[in-house]
């Protein structure tokens, strides 16, 4: 015992000094919250200067409707969002007119115009034409804008009472809600569930990919140095292997910590929604428990590699396997009783990650969370005794690897 | 004392260690030789317990030799490497810990050891740092910072200068006196003159010879001597006790055929020619290893 806690003690304090445990400690995050938060922030960005718009309607009946409405929006210290511009000139063709409209796109006199064809019948329509496609907001705008117009004259040509209007251009939003089994309800939006279990999920695959590779390269370095003839005359194979998973599954821990440190006080700040952290104790737990599982086959499987090159292949095929459950997250979200999700999660391969998930979309009964907890625990001692029969005999062959008949006789092997 | 008895040790259709049986006994050194592939790293690691033979014992003081004997044994491998980018005290309590020894007690004969080695102002560099030579140096103190009963050292010399040579070999002959078991297994032949006063000779996994390096000189060691002389020597070539002369103006050495003394040969020339020198040309024991691995080679 003593030896496998000097061993543990070594990987953690060599491991946790080297640069590159560091930069992925702080970039892996980074990453993360570059890559989530980023495009939310971009597009909710205000919009800092006012847009000249054009509007074409031959038949005249939008156009200040129109200008009403969008003039109703305004930006920072007042003022107006946009300023439209009639550009429909009389005694001119619409031809003509869509020509010298779009001359002062092409010339920025202009951002854009709305062009409104067919109006007063039922084929009414309206396009927006600009140098590059229009901004999702501004698009909306135009679209709501128009319709209310739209239907507003339909009315007046119907005599439909005017408060009628009122009444359908109010629509109702439909609100989800989580029921959480203590009974409380949290309000639930798709993407925050998608994003927090999407974060899981990279987090632990990054780190997975991260450490086993670590792994692999020492235990390349230590067999091509030999020192591990040094290490087996000095402990049992089992007592290095063991030491070693711990003093990873350690560093690990580490580095969860302090990413959860990072986590709770982006949270305080508010800018991660502390929604994302409810569930937190039973998602550590299938976190630490993956993470302990694969660091034991990578133990396993970096014993037999015996080149730098050989290393990364093997670690690339990994992380295949890794990524499988990011395909899933999109279809989980939509059905997360689908049974495929049910199987995929008391698979220890891809346990972890699709019971991460499964937390994050809809209660789970505790009875599997409890089962599929033993399922990892009972498939680490499995890992642990197969990754070992192989290390026992990896680390001392040298040059070849191994063939699968030769890995199995040494499966075999008492 | 270390007995090892009938060790065999087989991989694949190979038999690497072929029926092999030492002793060795406290404060004595024990030289294991042969050319590559010989069997002797495989006999080292069955010793060492890093592997299991097929078959055969190996016992220390009368006890087969278990996981507890990890504590007491060192061992220098062949090829050598440590961690290059840890710190030279770092990585030698490291394997001192592995040991069982207590950090503090690691860390104050890591000094001992490094100041007697000369390279103490490298404490707390890292390894990569350090020359190739001075690598070893930390490697060599590694192999014997928790004064194991059993020492094994797998080439100890490859790689360093004549001077760390001498200061490695003092320390090994220093163990001598403090009563520790040492098996070394080298090709190069020297050190096991200057060092082994017993030796094991192995080839192709067999024991070729077993014993003192004293008998071993006497079995293989042909019997030549060296003459210097004035006068036609034409003669001697012709002579039945001769095998084989290589003959110069004024000497000649001179291979006799088994069973002829020397003395009695020296007689037959002292009637004929003028004797100015007759010396009895003792083998080198790299002779006598070419010679034996071509004799086996040949049958």
């Amino acid at each position: 015992m003593k030896k496998i806690f000097e061993v543990a003690r070594w990987e953690y304090i060599e491991k946790i000094k080297t640069k590159t445990f560091i930069i992925s400690l702080i970039l892996t995050p980074a990453i993360l919250i570059l890559f989530s938060i980023t495009p939310t922030f971009l597009t909710q960005q205000e919009i800092t200067h006012t847009k000249t718009i054009g509007i074409v309607d031959t038949s005249g009946l939008y156009i200040k409707g129109m200008r009403d409405k969008l003039s109703e929006y305004t930006i920072e210290d007042n003022q107006p969002n946009y300023i439209v511009i009639n550009r429909t000139l009389k005694n001119r063709s619409l031809n003509d007119l869509k020509k010298s409209a779009d001359k002062d796109v092409i010339n920025e006199k202009i951002e854009g115009y709305l062009l409104i064809e067919n109006a007063g019948t039922d084929s009414v329509s309206i396009s927006y034409r600009s140098k590059s496609l229009g901004n999702l907001k501004d698009v909306n705008k135009f679209e709501t804008a128009f319709n209310e117009i739209r239907i507003k004259l339909k009315f007046d040509k119907e005599n439909v009472r005017p408060y009628l209007l009122d009444y359908i251009s109010q629509s109702v939003e439909l609100n989800q809600i989580k029921i959480e089994e203590s009974g409380k309800e949290t309000e639930n939006d798709f993407l925050l569930t998608f994003f927090s279990s999407f974060v899981f999920i990279m987090l632990l695959m990054m780190m997975i990919l991260y450490s086993g590779g670590m792994l692999i390269r020492s235990l390349v370095e230590e067999k091509s140095n030999r020192i591990i003839e040094i290490l087996i005359s000095s402990c049992t194979p089992n007592e290095l292997l063991s030491g070693k998973i711990l003093g990873l599954s350690a560093l690990g821990l580490t580095q969860i910590f302090i990413w959860i440190v990072i986590g709770i006080s982006l949270a305080s700040a508010s800018v991660v929604p502390l929604e994302a952290f409810s569930n937190v104790l039973p998602i550590l737990i299938y976190f630490i428990l993956g993470f302990v599982f694969y660091t034991s086959l990578f133990v396993g499987i970096g014993s037999v590699v015996t080149s730098e090159q050989e290393a990364q292949q093997i670690t690339t095929y990994l992380s295949l396997l890794l990524v499988l459950p990011i395909i899933f997250v999109l279809p989980a979200l939509e059905n997360p009783d689908a049974f495929y999700i049910k199987i995929l999660s008391y698979i220890p391969f891809t346990l972890p990650s699709f019971m991460m998930l499964r937390l994050n979309i809809s209660p789970v009964p505790m009875w599997e969370i409890l089962s599929t907890i033993l399922i990892m625990i009972i498939s680490i001692y499995l890992m642990i005794d197969f990754s070992g029969k192989i290390f026992r005999i990896g680390i001392l062959s040298y040059g070849k690897r191994p063939t699968l008949k030769e890995l199995s006789q040494w499966l075999k092997e008492k | 004392m270390l007995v090892v008895e009938n060790l065999r040790k087989e991989y694949k259709n190979v038999v690497a260690v072929d029926n092999i049986s030492f002793k060795v006994e406290e404060g004595r050194i024990f030289g294991i030789l042969g050319p590559n592939g010989a069997g002797k790293t495989t006999t080292i690691r069955t010793v060492l317990n890093i592997i299991k033979p097929d078959s055969g014992q190996i016992t220390f003081k009368g006890k087969p030799i278990t996981n507890e004997f990890f504590n007491i044994i060192g061992y220098l491998p062949e090829e050598r490497g440590l961690y290059r980018k840890s710190k030279v005290i770092d990585v030698i309590q490291y394997f001192a810990g592995l040991k069982n020894m207590p950090r503090k007690k690691a860390y104050s004969k890591a000094k001992y050891w490094l100041q007697k080695l000369e390279i103490e102002q490298y404490i707390d560099k890292r390894i990569e740092e350090l020359s190739k030579g001075n690598q070893q140096k930390i490697q060599f103190i590694i192999s014997v910072i928790h004064n194991p009963k059993l020492l094994i050292l797998d080439e100890p010399f490859t790689g360093f200068d004549p001077i760390s040579q001498t200061l490695i070999k003092e320390m090994i002959l220093s163990f001598i006196t403090s009563g520790k078991i040492i098996i070394l297994s080298t090709h190069q032949m020297e050190t096991v003159e200057k060092l082994c006063p017993d030796i094991l000779l192995m080839n192709k996994g067999k024991e070729v010879y077993k014993g003192t390096l004293n008998n071993l000189k006497r079995n293989f060691g042909v019997n030549t001597v060296k003459i210097a002389f004035e006068g036609d020597a034409g003669f001697i070539g012709f002579l039945p006790e001769v095998k084989n002369i290589d003959r110069y103006s004024n000497y000649a050495e001179v291979q006799l055929n088994e069973n002829v003394d020397p003395s009695e040969f020296l007689k037959i020339l002292v009637d004929k020619i003028r004797i100015k020198h007759f010396s009895l040309l003792e083998p080198t024991l790299n002779k006598i290893f070419i010679d034996v691995i071509k004799q086996i080679k040949a049958q």
